[in-house]
């Protein structure tokens, strides 16, 4: 069987998405991936929106431990070195 | 750019070296590791007790117990995967006492879930079966970075906690705070390919939410 034989559809490529950007996908399967994507400019798209989405998830997170959290591990901290 | 992820290094930072430190009582050595950890340690017991109140407890008693349990660290996981576990175990042991009590491989990926709606793809009587009935919107089209403003952010956040416990917990500690597939199934204790279930419906939700706001 010729490569141009095999397909997958933007409903797979959908389903496919993560493993694919993980390199989850066996050679093969991560082939085929990136054939459909060389001809369908939707499913381009969907990646691109997939990329984006997890680069703006990456900037919601709350970085800053509160001073009265740090206050109560430093406490911590020193009785357990008297301890 | 690659649009696959590049792999991650892990960090150079030698673990042992801390411990060293904070047995020491190397009190900059602490604040360091809690600088480092406590927000990410904070997305694990999420999944096991009701509040943020609850889960503020889990890690500090996790802290607490880190530091006993110190001498018994002998660097077979990383650092940061021990403290962890640690967490993970407070959580689940104070989710028993709070009714709210489900071993996190029970939460794990169940059932179908479609990334996207199955009537956006052409049916099985279309020559072009499971092909886009219309392509997804070019985002980079939408006024000036709307996907990273701020009020997308925070109606993000807002999806990102009514997510499924066990989706919320792995696209947190994956893609909120940057830890590795590694440390995410060492800490939950799922395998790889349940961990990317989870990921994949999880950041296939959120990506669903940003369309829905977008195209609104």
């Amino acid at each position: 069987m010729t490569e141009s034989d095999q397909h997958i559809t933007c409903q797979e490529v959908v389903e496919l998405v993560t493993d694919y950007l993980e390199r989850a996908l066996d050679a093969d399967e991560a082939s085929l991936f990136e054939e459909h994507l060389n001809f369908c400019d939707g499913c381009i798209t969907y990646v691109e929106q997939m990329r984006v989405t997890v680069e703006a998830v990456g900037q919601i997170g709350e970085t800053d431990v509160p001073a009265d959290t740090r206050e109560k591990l430093l406490t911590a901290f020193r009785d357990w070195q008297h301890a | 750019m690659p649009i696959q992820a590049q792999q991650r290094v892990p960090p150079v930072v030698d673990d042992l070296d801390v411990v060293g430190r904070l047995r020491a009582g190397d009190e900059r050595a602490f604040e360091a590791l809690i600088e480092q950890l406590h927000p990410t340690m904070l997305a694990v017991p999420r999944a096991h007790v009701r509040t943020r109140a609850s889960a503020e407890e889990v890690v500090q008693d996790a802290w607490v117990a880190v530091l006993k349990g110190l001498d018994r660290f002998e660097g077979r996981s990383s650092l940061k995967t021990w403290i962890m576990r640690i967490v993970a175990n407070i959580a689940m042991t104070r989710g028993v006492r709070e009714a709210r009590s489900t071993p996190f491989s029970s939460l794990a990926a169940e059932g179908e879930e479609a990334a996207v709606d199955a009537d956006r793809f052409r049916g099985p009587q279309d020559a072009f079966t499971g092909h886009w009935n219309a392509y997804p919107r070019d985002w980079s089209t939408l006024p000036e970075q709307a996907p990273l403003g701020r009020e997308t952010l925070r109606a993000l956040a807002h999806e990102l906690e009514a997510l499924p416990d066990a989706q919320r917990t792995v696209v947190a500690l994956r893609d909120v705070y940057g830890c590795r597939s590694e440390e995410v199934c060492a800490t939950l204790e799922i395998s790889a390919a349940n961990q990317r279930v989870l990921l994949h419906r999880g950041r296939s939700r959120l990506r669903a939410a940003l369309e829905r706001r977008f195209d609104d």
